[in-house]
């Protein structure tokens, strides 16, 4: 009772509110922080497993057996559906086509949706509704353009290889769309009970079977354990890393992101804490020593002042709770027009992350500076002169760097990241207080020969050397993460934004005819569509490397060496590869007519299939046969749909009548052009990857959006720092002004050496805030982010005017008081 | 009852040993009152300190109320403290955020006094300050301070009180009135008052009076005319 008593009055004197406000600030911005980011989190978990339309998906090219899906109904929690895809023709009552069919069992797709439409291509939201189930047995769903290519509508039949369905509705969307060849050929969906009947597959036949699982990821890691080992050559497990790498690399990054930015407001939160705790441990000496001269025993006072501890923290953690909470709703709810995705409820833990982050700031940030309140001799009463032996300096630091390490590793649950960042800021640290104590020289000496102003301003840091240079470590790292942070942000943003443009071609036009060329350009330009130039494309079967057939099992182990391949020629290498080994081709060697042709192969095709550098390659081209030599290894970067596997010197293929293929961007409400292309020209097929670039794209938003949000809040956090460091040399600072004023000093004196005295502390801060976040960004880039280093001059100027105008204003407002109250009353509440 | 035998207190400087105090005796019976007088740095407060438990001698012993003082720890003389000692000091040492009335309260708070809120009134009743219970201290003069603090060292009702220069920093008039009230609740309750002072009318004011120059007793304590 008595430290709750005691916690209460010093909450009504204000000698804890600072404390208090520190650590409620470090609770809310954390849980704040965490508790969005894992709503966030769970909502594009969600929403990227829907790319998959499961968790994880087993691909084989043999039926997925029993038993698996026996043991994984019985042993594990988890859901489970199967979808079988295979090209066959499909007929209606006028006219047939190939179409990519997939049966689907009950459950499909386990995350994500089906988007059905009664109109073919539609666009309107409101023609569009969401599947409840899979077709019915005896039905089908059809792409938009399957319906004109078989001259069918709704309601009519179409025939699977025996078996007849009727069309009821319309497929716009399905998640699990993938790549591959089955995208050339528009989809049929129809159910799974009804593909025995079809009579399609038979031995031999090219069939895909995808095993979907969906679950809590603690269940599916252990099923996919186990099925690791029951699974042949024949089958291969997928998740989103290895089926979409650019929207794995995306979220990453936002999740490294976020990280990182949590890690910097418990870093603010914890210099906040610091700084308040100090000075409420120099406002209680008295307080100590009074009660301990009325025969408070050591025990005693550190039982008072802990219990006041605990108490505040659990009321700072309760607000800064409500607080976080009140902030991420309100920015959620702000930002809920730019989330597709609804975002879910955040777990317990999410808050438990904020509570826990408050009390290891108050164990290792406010316990250090308070530890020797007890220890404060009786007789200090009577000789107030007597020091006090604090803990350390370097001891509350060890706390400090300790509580970080700490809270890093809880947040991140990675040790090389902690270490790196923890290791990357001792060092930024260390460095920078040197330079700060080196600028207070070099600031006294040029004071020196300074007007009044600038001597007061320049003499009040150059008195306190410890505390300025405190002061200016303290603002230089808010000033150095606000500049990180917004950086960092922004070469994101950006970095998504180059790797996928708005306008990146999303159909790829294939098998186009030389003599087609000319009427689908017409097309296009009919409907003002602008399209990338025809690239020539060879089908070709690799049917000897170095004069010898691939053996079976080599054709077993390799895809390529079983089916057809695109060969294309290039006299350039495309832009965004990069030659691995080996060279690419000069004038002189394209010259070169008595040497064999050259090829350069993809990196990993070449390992796969086991070629050297100067391997013969023999390929079948209708009929016809071509040696080629292997020249060199490249990488392509798959993030675009613009690869080639086997790219030929020129004037190696040209002879070999090529087809072409063309890449370009349609609207959502230019898709009947797909169709119009097709119809005029049957043989033309084309790739879809707009919808799969439409859901990356609403993913990098929602990462964005988060992104933007915690830097918001980061940017409180460092705010709340400048003033929490500024309120704690206030006392000082109001007796200074308050004796300058009582002497006769002019109100224009004592506001000039304020502005001076925190314009400089700002201006010192801003070129260490510069100094610093070069280093923290080139680092974030290197071994972050992994892109290339570049120093970032726009913030060198950035750096220095918030350093400097920022700090002086929060200065002259904080100090305001000074000037406008009496001096004897200054005075006096000081004194008090 | 206080007894003091060959107290001495030596402390390291930088120039070598400084003696502060030198073989100090004395004894205090039980409701009589010690002005110990004497010179800035003559170790009178260092004397009061050792006495009340709050500092230890090099050598020599002190008892105070049967407790042999300087066999003990600091955690000892804690509980001897809170048992018997109050105190008024020079510069009131008022915690700043904490009413007149909490003030008086947080010693007796501090001891588990149930009552501690209506004796604490009743105090400052006593020392006329009932209409200004609910001011800080920095809405006090400084004679109001003092008689705050004396109400907070004489409502956990010590047998013994120790108060160092409470008149040091008051103003003639207002001094004499802090004076009087010390002596006259002194009287009521029976305590035995130690007191340092420069101030001579202070000093005659208590039954005996003893001054130190440069650590050594050079007027042994006597009898003084009592008013």
């Amino acid at each position: 009772m008595l430290a709750f008593r005691l916690l209460w009055r010093n909450w009504r004197s204000g000698e804890v509110k600072i404390l208090a406000i520190a650590l409620m600030l470090a609770v809310a911005v954390v849980s704040a922080i965490s508790v969005f980011t894992d709503r966030l989190e769970a909502a594009l978990i969600d929403e990227s497993a829907a790319f998959l339309g499961a968790n994880r998906i087993v691909e084989s090219s043999q039926s997925i057996p029993g038993e698996w899906q026996q043991s994984a109904a019985e042993q594990f929690d988890v859901r489970q559906a199967t979808t079988v895809e295979f090209l066959s023709m499909v007929f209606s009552d006028e006219t047939m086509n190939m179409a990519s069919v997939k049966a689907v069992s009950e459950g499909y797709p386990l995350l994500g949706n089906i988007e059905l439409s009664d109109r073919p291509f539609a666009v309107d939201p409101e023609d569009i509704t969401i599947a409840e189930g899979i077709p019915g047995p005896g039905e089908a769903w059809l792409d938009s353009r399957l319906l004109p290519l078989l001259e069918a509508q709704l309601g009519d039949t179409v025939q699977v290889g025996d078996k007849e369905l009727r069309a009821t509705r319309v497929l716009i969307s399905e998640p699990d769309r993938g790549g591959g060849m089955s995208m050339v050929s528009p989809r049929l969906i129809m159910n799974a009970q009804d593909l025995p009947a079809t009579k399609v597959i038979q031995p031999g036949s090219r069939v895909e079977y995808n095993w979907l699982l969906a679950g809590e990821s603690g269940e599916i890691d252990s099923l996919i354990e186990w099925l690791q080992t029951q699974t042949t050559e024949h089958q291969e497990i997928e998740d989103l890393q290895s089926e979409q790498e650019q929207l794995a690399n995306a979220l990453d990054r936002g999740t490294r992101f976020l990280l990182l930015a949590g890690i910097v407001g418990v870093l603010l939160a914890g210099v906040a804490i610091a700084i308040a705790a100090q000075h409420f441990a120099s406002r209680h000496v008295d307080q100590v020593a009074l009660m301990k001269s009325l025969g408070a025993s050591a025990r005693r006072v550190r039982t008072v002042y802990l219990l006041q501890l605990l108490l505040l923290a659990a009321f700072a953690s309760v607000a800064g709770l409500l607080v976080g909470e009140v902030i991420q709703r309100a920015v959620s709810a702000t930002l809920s027009s730019l989330f597709p995705v609804a975002l879910g409820g955040a777990s317990v833990g999410a808050y438990g992350v904020g509570v826990l982050t408050g009390f290891v700031c108050l164990v290792f940030f406010a316990l250090p500076p308070l530890w020797h309140l007890p220890t404060i001799p009786p007789l200090k009463i009577l000789r107030r002169e007597m020091a006090v032996r604090h803990l350390r300096t370097g001891m509350q630091g060890a706390f400090g760097l300790g509580a970080v390490l700490l809270l890093i590793l809880i947040y991140s649950q990675d040790w090389w990241l902690t270490l790196s960042v923890f290791f990357s800021l001792i060092g930024i640290i260390s460095i920078a207080a040197v330079l700060a104590w080196w600028m207070l020289r070099l600031g006294r000496q040029l004071g020196m020969h300074a007007g009044s102003i600038w001597r007061l301003a320049l003499a009040s840091l150059q008195r306190k050397p410890g505390q300025s240079t405190m002061q200016i470590l303290v603002f230089a790292t808010a000033i150095m993460l606000l500049l990180s942070m917004t950086n960092i942000r922004t070469s994101l943003i950006d970095d998504w934004e180059l790797t996928l443009p708005e306008d990146a071609p999303n159909h790829i036009f294939l098998n186009i005819a030389p003599h087609e060329r000319e009427s689908i350009s017409a097309i296009l330009q009919q409907n003002g569509i602008p399209q990338d130039d025809f690239s020539p494309m060879l089908r070709a079967r690799l049917t000897h490397i170095n004069g010898e057939e691939p053996s079976e099992e080599m054709r077993e182990r390799n895809g390529s060496l079983r089916r057809e391949l695109n060969l294309t020629w290039s006299e350039e290498l495309p832009s965004d590869n990069e030659i691995v080994r080996g060279e690419w081709w000069d004038q002189a060697r394209i010259n070169d007519e008595q040497a064999l042709g050259g090829m350069s192969v993809e990196q990993e095709v070449a390992e796969r299939m086991g070629l050297e550098l100067g391997d013969v390659l023999t390929f079948s081209i209708g009929g016809l046969s071509v040696d080629v030599v292997v020249e060199n290894f490249r990488t392509v970067d798959r993030n675009t749909f613009e690869w080639y596997f086997f790219i030929a010197a020129p004037g190696v293929l040209e002879d070999y009548s090529p087809v072409y293929r063309t890449d370009v961007f349609l609207a959502p409400d230019q898709k009947s052009v797909v169709n119009q292309v097709l119809l005029a020209h049957p043989t033309v097929m084309v790739f879809e990857f707009d919808k799969i670039l439409q859901q990356i794209r609403s993913i990098i938003d929602q990462v964005s959006s988060g992104v933007e949000l915690v830097l918001w809040l980061v940017i409180a956090g460092g705010a709340l720092v400048l003033v929490a460091a500024v309120n704690a040399s206030m006392g000082n600072r109001l007796q200074e002004a308050g004796l300058l004023r009582a002497l006769g000093s002019r109100r224009k004196l004592i506001i000039g050496s304020v502005w001076t005295e925190f314009s400089v502390l700002g201006l010192f801060a801003g070129l260490l805030a510069v100094f610093g976040s070069e280093i923290l960004l080139m680092s974030v880039q290197r071994w972050v982010l992994d892109v290339p280093m570049q120093p970032h001059y726009e913030l060198w100027a950035l750096g220095i005017l918030i350093g400097t105008i920022s700090i002086g204003l929060l200065g002259v407002i904080s100090c305001r008081r000074v000037v406008t109250a009496a001096p004897a009353v200054v005075l006096r509440e000081v004194e008090g | 009852m206080i007894e003091a035998k060959n107290l001495t207190k030596k402390v390291q400087t930088s120039e070598g040993e400084l003696v502060i105090l030198d073989d100090v005796s004395l004894q205090v019976s039980d409701g009589d009152s010690l002005a110990i007088i004497g010179a800035s740095g003559s170790g009178k407060s260092t004397l009061l300190g050792i006495l009340a438990g709050l500092d230890v001698p090099t050598s020599g012993s002190v008892r105070l109320n049967g407790f042999e003082l300087t066999d003990m720890d600091e955690e000892g003389r804690a509980k001897v403290r809170a048992d018997n000692v109050g105190f008024v000091f020079q510069s009131f040492q008022l915690l700043p955020g904490l009413s007149a009335l909490e003030n008086v309260m947080m010693p007796l708070e501090l001891h588990g006094h149930g009552d501690a809120r209506e004796k604490s009134e009743a105090f400052l009743g006593r020392v006329g300050l009932s209409a200004r219970m609910h001011h800080y201290p920095k809405q006090l003069s400084g004679g109001e301070q003092q008689r705050v603090a004396i109400a907070r060292a004489f409502a956990s009702e010590p047998k013994i009180l120790f108060a160092d220069e409470p008149t040091g920093n008051l103003d003639s008039a207002t001094g004499l009135k802090v004076i009087d009230l010390l002596f006259d609740l002194n009287k009521e309750q029976g305590t035995t008052l130690v007191l340092v002072t420069h101030e001579d009318r202070l000093a005659k004011r208590c039954r005996h009076q003893l001054e130190l120059e440069a650590g050594r007793v050079v007027v042994p304590a006597v009898r003084a005319a009592v008013n």
